[in-house]
């Protein structure tokens, strides 16, 4: 793609990308120019101001089998960052050091390159194409752009903020993924089609032992926020040393396949069923074996009290009988009448 | 005791992430044949009693020197202004916390699986990010408002956001009518308490009322006090401690069932034809008595027949 030659601060000439658009609109913090021969008013292209030397470019591109959530929110990514390329499928057979070639060939110095297996996992590289480091991790928990509950919104192309966790600085191996994330993540200056305001910020995270990514829009300057999207987790598997290749430089112990996790759940739910079936075994064995009769009654001692013997007692008259002497009460009105008196 | 099996070093050069550590394998120990575990035994490694099979524990890569060898290679220093990255600890909770639990400022007290409260924690991560790098921007003069008038092409198009606002729009207008609703039902609970509490009030009165009449009537009373209301309620002085005991009057149970039930009345000799019966029209209705009445308290006979000149005329035009 040939880059443009703009003329810079000529803005009468219609610039070649120019986008139309139906309202009102206004170049970067210069004076409006409304055609009145058109009601239709173009919208120039953002105008870089300075010269862009920080050339980074970033491939983003899937293999076969992705469901339609990974293709948006690949989409999204490509949205989300203007100095991104996009490239078609990449066939399964293939080995993986074919992306060098391949990002070679579109000029590219990053790879995002996303990969599915048994269409439900999911697997992102990102790598640093000729010669840099790369790192592959498994991908869980995504939310694309258009979730109804992400509700900011952000210029195309604006450059963000990069947050991140103090922990990055802590282990080698985030250092590492985190310089490897601000080259890929952050839109150089003066990019072509990038915007010169930055509006939005992108979190990354260490919780749980794995990456989460988090993209807000700035509304005010106090610092209130709201959620973009899109929002995944990354759970680090490997770090080698070359691009999609290359000796391993660090292995995440606390990383389970999803095969194994799958496989665990599996055998939980398997050893609770034969749990219940031997229970159910052993009460059928209790109630069909032979049950001895009891002749001898176990607990029949256990209330007696050792007491002495008392002489037995025999009354040859009978009682006397008590004479009860009732209260002789007055009658009702006799009582109201002595009362009142 | 760990064997360093052969045939085990073969099985971990595959690309299997999750391998359980530490596993016993009783029925793996067939691999190894009798005449190895006879030699093992002749060199003294085997102990007597049960010998059971456990792998390696998994070593994981972890060289760190390789990672800042290859960091220090990889990394660009590149000014701030091209990167725009900033690390730090989320900003301060201004939230009202439950009583009890306190802002969860560190991170190892997150709950991982306590989706609020993780989701806090990232934004107000970026919170502090926000707030430590807008000043920063400003003296790099990089704006972070957007004028009012400058339209630009957004991440999300005009109608997904259309699509939310509607949605917003929708769940907060059946909150509200929730709320309505539930002021209505409260309302109408509250109304209806105070109209039973007023007509029990009243009812009291007129029983209040009746039976001083009543006792009035009796011959208990010879004061005409009812009729002014309950002016002379309070401070009735005591009559003389002489004739206190005489002066009882009815027993103060009987009191008690006079209050309460009334004074019983006359049970028969009502309904005379006398001259006040006679005279008495208090048992009149005009309604009623003019037809007048709610309707369909007397249906007439519906299928009443029409008299002679409608008879005719039928039968003149049939």
């Amino acid at each position: 793609m040939a880059s443009s030659k703009r003329k810079r601060g000529a803005q009468g000439s219609a610039p070649k990308k120019a986008k139309k658009v139906k309202f009102v609109s206004n170049e970067d913090e210069t004076s409006s120019e409304i055609n009145p021969e058109t009601h239709e008013v173009t919208v120039p292209a953002p105008v870089s101001r300075g010269k862009w030397t920080n050339k980074e470019r970033v491939l983003i591109f899937s293999s076969r089998g992705v469901n339609f959530r990974t293709r948006h929110l690949m989409q999204d990514l490509r949205t989300l960052m203007p100095h991104s390329k996009a490239d078609t499928k990449m066939d399964r057979k293939d080995k993986l050091f074919v992306i060098n070639e391949v990002c070679e060939m579109k000029n590219c110095n990053k790879c995002l390159f996303f990969e599915a297996k048994k269409k439900q996992d999911l697997y992102l590289w990102i790598s640093n194409s000729p010669h840099g480091p790369s790192a592959k991790f498994l991908v869980q928990n995504i939310h694309t752009l258009a979730e109804l509950k992400m509700t900011g919104n952000c210029l195309k192309g604006s450059r963000p903020l990069l947050s991140f966790d103090p922990t990055f600085d802590k282990e080698p191996h985030y250092a590492l993924l985190k310089e490897l994330f601000i080259q890929t993540f952050s839109t150089p200056r003066y990019h072509p089609k990038s915007q010169p305001f930055v509006d939005h910020v992108l979190t990354f995270t260490i919780v749980d032992n794995r990456i989460w990514f988090r993209n807000y829009q700035i509304i005010e300057e106090d610092a209130s926020l709201v959620e973009i999207g899109p929002r995944f987790v990354l759970n680090l598997i490997k770090i080698f040393q070359g691009s999609f290749g290359g000796p391993t430089l660090f292995e995440n112990e606390h990383f389970q396949s999803p095969n194994m996790h799958r496989r665990q759940l599996r055998l939980a739910a398997a050893a609770k069923v034969r749990e219940k079936q031997m229970v159910k075994e052993l009460q059928k064995m209790k109630r069909t074996e032979a049950k001895e009769d009891v002749t001898k009654d176990v607990t029949a001692d256990v209330f007696l009290t050792p007491a002495d013997e008392k002489p037995v007692q025999i009354e040859t008259e009978p009682p006397q009988v008590k004479v009860v002497k009732k209260k002789h009460k007055v009658f009702k009105r006799q009582r109201m009448q002595m009362a009142r008196r | 005791m760990i064997i360093d099996n052969p045939t085990m070093d073969a099985e971990e050069e595959h690309p299997e992430p999750g391998q359980d550590s530490e596993e016993e394998e009783d029925e793996e120990q067939s691999e190894l044949s009798d005449g190895e575990l006879q030699e093992a035994f002749a060199r003294g490694l085997l102990k007597p009693g049960m010998n059971v099979m456990i792998d390696k524990p998994k070593k994981c890569a972890n060289s760190q020197e390789g990672l800042k060898q290859c960091l220090a290679d990889f990394r660009r220093d590149l000014p701030w202004v091209e990167r725009l990255d900033l690390t730090n600890l989320p900003a301060e909770n201004v939230l009202v916390t439950p009583e009890g639990k306190e802002p969860k400022t560190t991170k190892a007290e997150i709950n991982p699986d306590n989706d609020f409260e993780r989701e806090m924690f990232f934004y107000r991560q970026a919170q502090a990010t926000v707030l430590q790098a807008l000043p920063l921007l400003n003296k790099h003069s990089i704006a972070t408002k957007r004028p009012d008038d400058y339209f630009a092409e957004m991440a999300k198009s005009d109608q997904q956001m259309q699509k939310i606002r509607t949605k917003l729009i929708a769940k907060q207008t059946i909150i509200e009518r929730s709320e309505k609703a539930k002021q209505l039902r409260e309302q109408r609970k509250f109304g209806k308490k105070v109209q039973i509490e007023v007509m029990q009030k009243r009812q009291k009165e007129k029983k209040a009322m009746m039976s001083a009449v009543k006792k009035y009537q009796k011959g208990m009373t010879d004061k005409l006090d009812f009729l002014e209301g309950d002016k002379k309620k309070a401070g009735k002085d005591n009559p003389d401690p002489k004739k206190a005991t005489q002066k009882r009057g009815p027993n103060s149970k009987r009191k008690f069932k006079d209050q309460k039930f009334g004074f019983g009345g006359k049970k028969s000799g009502t309904k005379w034809n006398t001259k006040e019966s006679f005279n008495d029209v208090s048992g009149f209705r005009a309604k009623v008595a003019h037809g007048k009445g709610p309707k369909g308290a007397k249906r007439g006979n519906k299928n009443k027949r029409p008299g002679k000149t409608v008879r005719k005329k039928m039968k003149n035009r049939s």
